[in-house]
């Protein structure tokens, strides 16, 4: 009688039993983009700035972030660290997920900050600001705008990629999936589940991110 | 209008009469190995207008921006009100208050409107309050006819607009010179106009002012002196019925013969 051989009908059923762990998910996700961003635009100041030891350390947390795995970074904080000191699954979760996305939104923000025409911050110095003030009254809204789709974009990977902190015991979808999957046998539906909650994540948050990129244009012409 | 208030701010009583407002002592730029600047003097006086002209790579845009350090010269020595002015990031912000730059490219704030850009200056600058800066703002729009766009964003503008409003918002620090870096290079021909004739009711307002610029019809009406730049040095200055009937140096000449044509 069955046409497949999983039963499709404990999806439903199921369904909201994984609520509480896409409530883990959002929440690592989001702290961790949040210090992301911090760490993110603290670097890409950082590197573009006129102190060549600055600018140095800088490149170097992007080239040693960029050029390993997440998985490896999650494991050094939370496994990696306990000689010095012990820090629980989310803190650690949150940490290792600031600390990687840091470093490809500093290159996003690098990026955007540079592809201001130099006129601009000519035109602010002209008028007698400090450099800083310049940076902050002048560059950044402008870069900021330009930087979004890319942060966007960024958010998205981040919650994904946060399924990794499954393997740090942090409650959070995969681990719900893999848990519920060992206690029923019935894989294929749970991490179906999965999949479909990762998939309204990341769709209400690329919908977000296009309202905020029309908020934005504004100034621009049409 | 405020004119008592500016000889509070020095000193050492400069006397607008009798010195230069601006003096540029053996200005010298290089980049890498190519000499841009050579040993550049000139002197500029209270209310005066000066229009620099000369080929394309003459050096004049870069001695227009070394008058506000946006490029740093190599050698000599800048002036203004008879204060040498150092290559010291604190003394430069106040100088640069007092010059204001008008760019080819207009380099308006895009995230800003066209009042805001206006009234940047004289609130995270001047720190004035924003409804003050924001009346400043209307009246120095209104002086360049344009109150009525106060509340669009530049991308709205036309070039012509554009460069107006980049007047405006350097006016509003009340500069003592101000500096036009080809002001209109970037327009389209019909609205030249708009903009030359905003910089004449400058001039006859008494502004002090160095204009780079091609438009000879300027140079011929308004300045009070024109100065032929060619290969880094100032090769000949004087009135402008003297440097266009009757210039002495062959460059001049063959200079203003292929301007003229055009």
């Amino acid at each position: 009688m069955k046409l497949l051989p999983w039963d499709l009908s404990v999806i439903p059923q199921k369904f909201f039993l994984f609520a509480d762990a896409a409530g883990y998910t959002l929440q690592i996700t989001f702290f961790g983009i949040i210090l992301g961003l911090v760490v993110g635009l603290l670097v890409a100041l950082g590197r573009i700035g006129r102190n060549p030891v600055l600018s140095g350390l800088c490149r170097g947390y992007i080239f040693l972030i960029r050029g390993t795995p997440l998985l490896v970074q999650l494991f050094i904080v939370y496994y990696g660290l306990t000689t010095v000191v012990t820090i629980d699954p989310i803190p650690s979760a949150v940490i290792a997920l600031g600390v990687h996305n840091g470093a490809y939104i500093a290159e996003i923000f690098r990026g955007a900050i540079q592809s201001i025409h130099y006129g601009q911050m000519e035109a602010a110095r002209s008028l007698g600001m400090s450099g800083s003030k310049a940076m902050v009254r002048i560059i950044l809204p402008q870069a900021f705008k330009r930087a979004v789709p890319s942060l966007g974009n960024q958010l998205i990977i981040a919650l994904k990629d946060s399924s990794l902190a499954s393997t740090i015991a942090v409650p959070e979808l995969m681990l719900k999936g893999r848990q519920m999957g060992s206690s029923t046998f019935m894989y294929m539906e749970m991490f179906l589940i999965v999949g479909i909650w990762y998939l309204i994540m990341t769709s209400l948050l690329s919908f977000v991110m296009h309202r905020i990129e029309r908020k934005l244009k504004v100034s621009d012409r049409g | 209008m405020d004119n008592q208030t500016v000889t509070q701010n020095d000193p050492k009583e400069f006397d607008p009469r009798t010195e230069p407002i601006l003096r540029i002592e053996h200005l010298s730029k290089w980049y890498g190995d190519l000499q841009v600047l050579k040993h550049i003097d000139l002197e500029v006086m209270q209310g005066e207008v000066v229009v620099i002209i000369g080929a394309s790579g003459s050096g004049k845009s870069t001695l227009l921006r070394c008058i506000n350090f946006l490029e740093k010269a190599k050698a000599g020595k800048i002036h203004i009100e008879g204060k040498r002015i150092r290559n010291q990031e604190k003394q430069l912000n106040k100088v640069r208050q007092e010059l204001g730059m008008v760019f080819q490219q207009f380099n308006l704030f895009p995230h800003m409107t066209v009042a805001g850009n206006v009234m940047e200056g004289l609130v995270h600058v001047k720190g004035m309050p924003k409804a003050r800066a924001r009346e400043r703002a209307e009246e120095l729009l209104a002086k360049v006819g344009l109150e009525e766009k106060a509340d669009v964003y530049p991308a709205m503008l036309s070039g012509g607009q554009k460069q107006r409003v980049a007047i405006a918002r350097a006016l509003a620090m009340e500069p003592k010179i101000m500096l036009f870096d080809e002001p209109t290079s970037a327009l389209d021909p019909e609205l030249v106009g708009e903009v030359l004739n905003v910089m004449t009711s400058l001039a006859k307002d008494g502004m002090t002012m160095v204009v780079v610029t091609h438009e000879m019809w300027f140079a011929k009406e308004v300045a009070d002196r024109v100065v032929f730049m060619d290969d880094g040095v100032i090769l000949e200055e004087g009135p402008p019925e003297k440097m266009f009937e009757a210039p002495e140096q062959e460059r001049t000449k063959e200079f203003l013969r292929q301007i003229l044509r055009s």
